[in-house]
């Protein structure tokens, strides 16, 4: 086991799976092995941004805590398609220029109000355009990698790897909104 | 290549040797090994022992680098078996890709494989229901394919065999067209799966909904336990390997047991080249193989062989085992070895919401997924413009919605607190396809494989009676939906290649005539006595039923036959 602590201990652990860090600690470069898009260091802190916009730490962990910027960066590196990939990396530096046009600021300048403000922008123009396609990947993303973070599944108890029952007649309990 | 160099000729000697290490080839070593033949099972790709090579069972969705996806590269690589619904991350080691093992579509086919000790046996979906002489009959009854040369009483007893160890959970529900077996417990029905049980039953007359019978230790009896097996824990992680056992595979049963006999000798990475046939003793001496790391020819021998090498494969090795008596493939006097093949016709699915039942949902899994709807059309006489039907799954789940529309906090308290949503409902068809001659494979002229082997040709497709069949099953599964009160009825049947119900069956049927078949009442070639074929390439006609129970029922009863014949000398 100390062989495999040791081992993991190489890995950043994004959502509660392992990923390669980059080889060379080289300024201006994702901190992730990429194989198809290219993403720098100022990018991946803007994409982690807008992540924790999506999903905010509150009591509990957020996005940053849960590294989902890196989980979006890699399912968009291995699972998505040249087109998905080019507008993802487009749309993300678009959600910046349009920071400026709407506040005169950088994204990561913005209050969390003012987040919010341009993410439902983008996401409700009518045009579909780099930057909707961005948004729309990362936040599928984002709340994929969150329901399926070891936080929530394991921590929160929202999944079994083994429920050793089944019961077809299970009786509906009044559901409570305990958590946030 | 000379074999002078390898191992000596005795080393080389067998009593029976297995080609195959799948759900059918397991069941034979088994039955072969328990008998005191010390035999030899090829297995053409690695070995996977149980629990130890299953090295997703035990990981968390979060442990997987794309959480269960199959990254792109890999689906653009493997276009075929990407199509195959257990073909992700968890189980992707277990299935062949595409360009590993090419074959030529004459019509498209969707040839989906497992090589691997244990092959398809540890992706099944572990569905287990008997013939009934309703199937059996079928060939003769409506004038197709040849006569089966059996009847389910000829098999009961084997069904009953193989039930008892393998571990079937199930309800005795005396229907004719679905016999009874050996069963452990069944999984329950869920509350909208019963009530829909109830439509059926006040609406209509001979239309069942039961309890799917599975290969799962809902609750195992010592001769399970004695094979290291547990209790299945409701996982539904089946195709990872189950570190309990808890459904029949070869790794978790039969290979194990074979082991322990002290009979047995498993050789993986051994491509079986063809059957060696011995002109002057008129009988198959052995069988050559290839070892798939260092591409050495070894011959080995034995007095019984038997071939599991999955139907198709069944297939090419017996076409490609040629000789001066048997030019044409061995045993293929009929010339009709690789010919009438069939499938089951999975292409068409349908889904609907119910609003009722709201008070009840379901907590824990179901691996036997739900339940079965067995075969009612066309069951006691013809009556409609199509022959045969066919069975159909049906199961209820009751959705989690969850609300996505919000941004920042409000969409985080919404993904920690769904809401309960409507119960879904859908069913799936499986229904029997007719062999007909010109759905066949052969060995192509030229083209080869990397071991020398010819590579196969397959040109299997559907007919006027599946599009029939298929017309009917959506008609009649929308009427009983709409019976019941469901609701936003979808069909879907924009269709799937033949191959993709990973049920390809014959090419080397049964037969009471030899003019006819390849195969007799015992699986034994009718013209090369000592070789059996106990896979779904035996198969004269599919009927509806998942086969591999069946296969598991013809591989001990043919080892049976075949131990006798030995010890009286006739093979």
């Amino acid at each position: 086991m100390k062989r495999r602590a040791a081992i993991r201990s190489l890995f950043i652990i994004a959502g509660g799976i392992a990923i390669l860090p980059s080889c060379s600690e080289q300024a201006g470069k994702a901190s992730i092995q990429l194989h198809n898009i290219d993403i720098t260091d100022l990018q991946e802190n803007l994409l982690a941004e807008i992540t924790e916009t999506i999903l905010p730490k509150t009591k509990t962990p957020g996005a940053k805590d849960l590294k989902l910027h890196l989980f979006v960066l890699k399912m968009v590196d291995d699972c998505h398609n040249k087109a998905d990939q080019d507008a993802f990396v487009k749309g993300l530096e678009g959600i910046d220029t349009q920071a400026k046009e709407m506040f005169s600021k950088e994204f990561k300048a913005l209050s969390s109000e003012q987040r919010i403000r341009l993410l439902e922008q983008v996401a409700s123009s009518a045009k579909e355009s780099d930057r909707q396609r961005f948004y729309n990947i990362t936040k599928r993303r984002t709340i994929q990698g969150y329901l399926n973070s070891q936080y929530v599944m394991k921590d929160l108890k929202q999944y079994e790897l083994i429920p050793g029952r089944y019961n077809g007649y299970a009786k509906v309990k009044e559901s409570t909104d305990k958590l946030s | 290549m000379s074999n002078i160099n390898i191992d000596s000729i005795k080393d080389r000697t067998f009593d029976a040797i297995v080609i195959g290490s799948g759900i059918s080839g397991g069941w034979a070593a088994k039955e072969l090994t328990e008998k005191g033949l010390k035999t030899l099972v090829l297995e053409r790709g690695r070995d996977v022992k149980h629990v130890v090579d299953y090295p997703t069972t035990n990981l968390y969705p979060y442990e997987f680098e794309h959480r269960g996806e199959v990254p792109l590269s890999v689906q653009e690589s493997a276009p075929i078996v990407n199509r195959c619904y257990a073909f992700r991350e968890d189980a992707m080691h277990f299935f062949v890709k595409d360009d590993e093992h090419p074959y030529i579509q004459e019509k498209p086919f969707d040839w989906i494989r497992g090589y691997q000790v244990g092959g398809k046996s540890l992706l099944w979906a572990r569905q287990t229901q008997r013939w009934s002489d309703y199937d059996f009959e079928g060939p003769a009854r409506d004038g197709f394919a040849v006569d089966w040369p059996i009847r389910h009483k000829d098999l009961a007893p084997w069904y009953s065999y193989v039930e008892k160890f393998a571990g079937i959970s199930g309800n005795r529900d005396g229907l004719k067209e679905l016999p009874d077996g050996e069963f452990l417990p069944a999984y329950p029905l869920n509350a909208v799966e019963d009530y829909f049980k109830g439509v059926l039953k006040n609406k209509y007359v001979g239309r069942h909904i039961i309890s799917a019978r599975c290969a799962h230790l809902s609750k195992p009896n010592t001769i399970h336990i004695e094979q290291g097996r547990v209790q299945c824990q409701n996982r539904v992680l089946c195709q990872r390997g189950c570190p309990f056992g808890g459904y029949f595979s070869s790794n978790a049963s039969t290979l194990p047991w074979a082991q322990k006999t002290g009979n047995l000798t498993l050789r993986p990475f051994s491509v079986a080249h063809s059957i060696i046939y011995d002109e002057q003793k008129g009988k198959a001496v052995g069988v050559k193989v290839v070892d798939t790391n260092t591409k050495e020819e070894i011959d080995y021998f034995a007095k019984i062989i038997f071939v599991n090498a999955a139907a198709i494969n069944t297939n090419l090795i017996l076409l490609n085992s040629t000789s001066n008596r048997f030019p044409n493939g061995l045993g293929n006097d009929s010339g009709l070895l690789g010919k009438y093949v069939a499938f089951h016709n999975y292409s068409a699915r349908i889904s609907a919401e119910y609003d009722g039942l709201k008070e009840y949902m379901t907590d824990g899994r179901n691996p036997a997924g739900g339940g079965y709807i067995p075969r009612f059309r066309n069951l006691h006489r013809q009556e409609t413009d199509f022959i045969r039907g066919y069975a159909a799954g049906f199961s209820a789940h009751r959705a989690i919605d969850r609300d996505t529309s919000n941004l920042g906090i409000d969409l985080k308290k919404q993904l920690l607190n769904p809401k309960l949503g409507p119960w879904r409902v859908g069913s799936h068809m499986m229904a029997e396809t007719i062999p007909k001659e010109s759905n066949h494979v052969a060995l192509d002229n030229d083209k080869k494989d990397a071991w020398g082997i010819p590579l196969l040709k397959i040109a299997v497709a559907y007919d006027d009676n599946d599009a029939k069949m298929k017309a009917d099953y959506i008609e009649q599964m929308t009427e009983m939906f709409t019976t019941a009160g469901f609701t936003n009825i979808q069909a879907n049947t924009a269709g799937q290649a033949p191959g993709l119900d990973i049920h390809e069956m014959g090419g080397v049927r049964m037969g009471n005539d030899a003019k006819t078949s390849l195969l007799n009442k015992w699986n034994q070639l009718h013209h090369c006595k000592n070789v059996f074929v106990t896979d779904g390439a035996c198969m004269t006609s599919t009927s509806t039923q998942n086969p591999s129970l069946t296969y598991m029922a013809f591989s001990a009863r043919a080892v049976d036959f075949a131990v006798n014949e030995l010890k009286k000398n006739n093979l």
